[in-house]
């Protein structure tokens, strides 16, 4: 509370403050419920109608009747539990690769300097300033025939990991983090005679708990939200992510499925959002303010 | 200095062995090598060789939600088997549309497609295009295909390119007037008689408005090509053309110009067409299935799509010929064989299609089965037999049909010239989704204005070959 | 084995070099080869496509016909007008809700965590699950958003069907999506603003406006510039909401985007050139802010 803001605590203070003040929060807590948690009980609600209900106009703010079954019959025609699934794994090795060889890179260009590396970090950060959907067409292209080793990587989990990996904003934030560990505790260490990749394990990584933790939401946040290079890289309906999975059955299903099938789709992350808000959202902040 | 980057580049090019080692072992190798059949012949004219072991991939089977067809396709391939033991047909399901345009064409790109895959008729240039499709001319004969004397040759001749056969058809269809009987009944409109012309049409839709409730007497897309595909058929019925015999846009014309100021008095001036637009394909078989929706051009299988994925009855349901009645738009699909097969492969798979779709009595003409496992039978759909074949199906059929035939009287008694779609077919289509979308979102579009524009899209679409 | 000439100390040296070297470049390759092949290839490849034309499998060069070819179809520089339109409306709404809404969450007292966390929700929720939700809020029939105007005895609005307010509404839908992120990092950015200047601007007499306008303002300058920035980029390559919500077309084409016509050049019609050509342009304009930004949090790490 020590902190002061725009509005001075002498005019909070007054009376006229004191109910101006409580207007505005009771308006704005209000206003926001509607406005974020509205959509989401209208989903759940929606989602529960029967198909007259739902067709009916006016429409009926809560259900006359509640058709769990909806929930059943999207949960099973759309095959949620394979698309959550397929996500949840394109995520986490999208994560790991990154993890791995992100984090050797900006060891490497941090600490162990290699020559050419100045020119290496230089390349990899130029790419951020191409933007990403321009280069949709000529990736497409190049995993559709890889070269040198002549792969099609279409249908297949690589097509998600390896690209994640070109993350030259992840290298970056993990690179200055890398620079700001005092070189004397890296000495001690090698004096020791530990090897670089021990020095990276039992020194750096566990001092990096922070931005390790940033650069893995972005990792997981990246794949999840991700809808147009899962949908050209993985047709094979089996293999789709959660986005790409509603939309190209958003047709095939009556509306009241549908928008169960929304109301499931979003239940996974939203709860996981809950419980880790704090972690979650500091970090993200954390990541984009020192960008 | 100079070892060390040698050094450098030997051990980056080990570690760079690793990884490219690491992601191939786990990609699929799409086709590349295939199971190469023992014993195989290739002599395309000789039959299958029994010893020959064969393993086909084939898509569209028919996914978990289509339980009933599913376990046709089960029993299919069990019976298929009999006469087969040596070919493995490894199904592969989608759910919702076998085929999603922008899909189809990532996956001939990639050449990712499975041994027979799934076209439409008109996807055979992009097929081609892609070097996709292998040449089946001496496999698809009479021996190996009974009945290919009784097929409609102009829909074989679609899927022929330059004198050389590239698929076989599955299902064919015209496109007409679907109606919804109960709306119209409630309309004090005779279900039986649809509309004839697009006058008529007009008329019904406003009686069905008049209804209320939000129920919308005639519904349009306006985008994801839909739109332009509507927009052809319409043409179609009343006797125009989208692309003229000189290969250039033929529609900014009074037949045009019908199409867009009927489509406006309907939306605007009678509000006979809903106020929710930009609508897509899915989007008025929801409508139609909830009872929100009279009429919409279609073809017949619509019917099925309502009644399996949305729930709705097939009495509920009727059929006429499409407005104006002077050609209707024809599609269909079938099946291709991917370029690089074994002779041994197209082999089983010809025999395998045979038995699945083109055999009266058997597959998925086997009526009397589909009526037991609660499939809809006697929908005008697939339509590609004539003469004698066709009398046999119809017969069959009828004494089978699980939904009231006399529904689709009107369509059946009336039937129209079936035309191709105009080629270029997707791309034309999207500009004229703009014409769709700006005559039904704009009260005060200008119909001169946005055949015009179109035209010289069209133009410039077509010019660019 | 040919004697070296180097004295043992620097042989020595060299080696620990090489060794050093060596073990650096090993932690590096993985990130370069996924760099190689999904980055800096492609982005040759982007140039090399853009002057080359395949035909029936068979590649030649073209020179400036692809280019000639986009500039010459009339839904290019519609594509661009609207990415504009889309791009100044997401700026004024989505660069100034989330900081006014900053500015009013930063005042509270409290239910501040819970204010973050609803507008933070949407960000969690899959895009395309927030989109559906939204085309039903639009429609003009049912949806909610009529209904609503209903109830306040407000005239209904078209939404996504009427050319006047089909972007808009893609641009409200987007920001509900998107707003979370800039909010909360705005939310930090206010807090480190030293109170003393608030204090110092009142005994200069200066209301509540003026405060905003000469202290908030020029201290979080630096963030909010950088955010404008980030925000220009990535509304520049908008392409999930138009193609979601409008089918990417919308009401004579009036939300095809400059992305949205690059996936269809590419993916419908298999005119890769053209998709290229296209790309280059806005990679080129876009290249253009994005240094901007490199400079300018560059200046804020100083």
């Amino acid at each position: 509370m020590a902190e002061r803001t725009l509005i001075s605590p002498a005019q909070l203070g007054r009376t006229r403050g004191k109910i101006l003040y409580w207007t505005v929060l009771v308006l704005v807590v209000a206003g926001f419920t509607l406005a974020f948690l509205g959509p989401l009980y209208w989903m759940v609600a929606n989602g529960l109608k029967s198909t007259e209900e739902f067709a009916q106009v006016p429409p009926t703010l809560v259900p006359d009747s509640l058709h769990t079954a909806n929930y059943e019959a999207a949960w099973k025609v759309m095959d949620l539990a394979k698309l959550l699934f397929n996500t949840l794994y394109y995520a986490l090795g999208a994560l790991a690769f990154q993890l791995v060889l992100d984090v050797a890179a900006a060891y490497s260009l941090s600490r162990l300097r290699p020559v050419f590396g100045k020119a290496v970090l230089g390349m990899m950060l130029a790419t951020l300033m191409i933007p990403a959907t321009v280069l949709v067409v000529p990736q497409y292209l190049t995993v559709l025939d890889m070269p040198i080793i002549e792969r099609n990587l279409l249908n297949t989990p690589w097509v998600i990991w390896l690209p994640s990996v070109t993350n030259a904003f992840s290298i970056f934030l993990l690179k200055r983090f890398f620079d700001s560990i005092p070189q004397e505790i890296l000495d001690a260490a090698a004096i020791d005679g530990a090897s670089a990749l021990r020095i990276l394990r039992s020194i750096v990584l566990p001092m990096s708990r922070p931005i390790l933790g940033v650069v893995s939401i972005f990792a997981i946040v990246g794949v999840w939200k991700d809808f147009l290079w899962p949908m050209l890289t993985l047709p094979d309906p089996a293999l789709q992510t959660l986005n790409v999975g509603i939309y190209s059955l958003s047709t095939g299903v009556p509306e009241n499925h549908l928008i169960a099938a929304l109301a499931m789709a979003s239940a996974p992350t939203l709860v996981i959002f809950l419980i880790f808000q704090r972690n979650i959202m500091s970090g993200l902040t954390a990541g984009s303010l020192k960008g | 200095m100079r070892t060390n980057v040698r050094r450098n580049v030997a051990a980056a090019l080990a570690s760079a062995l690793a990884v490219t080692a690491l992601a191939a072992c786990g990609t699929s190798s799409s086709g590349d090598d295939k199971p190469q059949a023992s014993g195989s012949s290739t002599d395309a004219a000789t039959p299958l060789d029994p010893k020959a072991k064969v393993t086909i991939s084939i898509d569209c089977m028919p996914p978990a939600a289509k339980a009933a067809e599913l376990k046709e396709w089960k029993e299919d391939v069990a019976e298929f088997n009999k006469t087969y033991p040596n070919v493995t047909i490894e199904g592969r399901s989608t759910p919702g549309q076998c085929l999603e345009p922008p899909r189809f064409t990532a996956m001939l790109k990639a050449k990712s497609q499975p041994d027979v895959f799934y076209a439409y008729f008109t996807d055979l240039q992009q097929v081609l295009d892609n070097d996709g499709a292998q040449d089946v001319s001496a496999y698809v004969t009479p021996a190996s295909v009974p009945a290919l004397g009784d097929i409609d040759k102009s829909v074989m001749d679609v899927l022929r390119r330059d004198g050389k056969l590239y698929g076989v058809p599955t299902s064919n269809y015209t496109m007409g007037l679907l109606v919804n009987r109960k709306l119209f009944q409630q309309a004090g409109l005779n279900p039986d008689n649809p509309p004839r012309t697009w006058e008529e049409v007009r008329a019904a839709a406003k009686k069905i408005a008049a209804l209320g409730n939000g129920v919308a007497g005639f519904g349009e897309y306006s985008v994801e090509n839909t739109g332009g595909w509507h927009y052809t058929a319409t043409m179609y019925g009343l006797g125009g053309d989208i692309v003229g015999p000189d290969g250039k846009a033929a529609f900014n014309n009074a037949t045009g110009r019908q199409i867009v100021d009927n489509l406006r008095a309907m939306r605007w001036e009678d509000d006979s067409m809903g106020k929710t637009q930009l609508l897509k394909w899915g989007d008025l078989q929801k409508q139609m299935a909830s009872d929100k929706l009279g009429m919409f051009l279609a073809a017949p299988d619509d019917i099925t799509y309502m009644v399996q994925q949305l729930g709705a009855k097939y009495e509920n349901f009727g059929m006429g010929p499409i407005p104006g009645g002077a050609a209707t738009l024809a599609g269909g699909n079938g099946y291709m064989f991917k370029k690089g097969s074994s002779p041994d492969q197209i082999k089983a798979a010809v025999a395998w299609l045979n038995f699945k779709t083109l055999t009266i009595g058997k597959g998925q003409f086997q009526y009397d089965r589909s009526k037991a496992d609660g499939l809809p039978v006697g929908l005008p759909q697939p339509a590609f037999f004539t003469g004698a074949g066709k009398a046999k199906d119809d017969e069959l059929k009828a004494a089978s049909a699980t939904m009231p035939v006399a529904n689709f009287k009107p369509f059946l008694d009336n039937p129209v010239p079936g035309k191709p779609e105009p080629v270029k077919a997707q791309e034309v289509y999207k500009v004229l989704d703009k014409v769709m979308s700006g005559v039904l979102t704009n009260k005060d579009a200008d119909p001169a204005q946005l055949l015009g524009e179109a035209e010289k899209s069209v133009n410039q679409v077509l010019g660019n070959q | 084995m040919s004697a070296p000439t180097l004295p043992r100390d620097s042989r020595a040296e060299f080696v620990r070099a090489f060794k050093r070297n060596l073990t650096a470049h090993g932690f590096l390759i993985g990130a370069v080869l996924c760099f190689s092949f999904f980055s800096w290839y492609p982005m040759v490849r982007e140039f090399l496509l853009a002057f080359q034309k395949t035909e029936g499998g068979a590649t030649r060069w073209v020179g400036w016909d692809n280019f000639r070819y986009v500039f010459a179809d009339p839904n290019v520089w519609q594509a661009w007008r609207n990415t504009l339109l889309f791009t100044g409306l997401a700026l004024l709404l989505g660069f100034l809700v989330p900081f006014v809404v900053s500015l009013v969450l930063n005042e509270f007292r409290h239910a501040q965590g819970y204010l973050r966390l609803l507008v933070y929700l949407p960000v969690m929720m899959p895009p395309v699950a927030s989109i559906l939700l939204f085309k039903y809020f639009y429609d003009p029939g049912y949806g909610l958003f009529n209904r609503a105007l209903e109830f306040l005895h407000l005239p209904a609005q078209d939404w996504l069907q009427s050319t006047d307010t089909a972007m808009l509404s893609v641009v409200i839908a987007s920001t509900w999506m998107n707003m979370g992120g800039a909010t909360l990092i705005y939310l930090a950015a206010l807090q480190g603003v030293p109170g003393e200047l608030y204090e110092a601007a009142e005994l200069d007499g200066a209301g509540l406006l003026r405060k905003i306008w000469h202290v908030t303002i020029p201290q979080t300058k630096l963030i909010l510039s950088l955010m404008l920035l980030m925000q220009l980029i990535a509304t520049m390559q908008v392409f999930v909401e138009p193609f979601l919500l409008t089918g990417g077309a919308g009401p004579e084409g009036s939300t095809t985007t400059v992305v949205v016509l690059i996936y269809q050049y590419a993916f419908s019609f298999n005119q890769y050139g053209g998709a290229a050509a296209l790309g280059l342009c806005l990679l080129v304009l876009l290249a253009g802010f994005s240094a901007l930004y490199v400079r300018l949090s560059r200046d804020n790490e100083n």
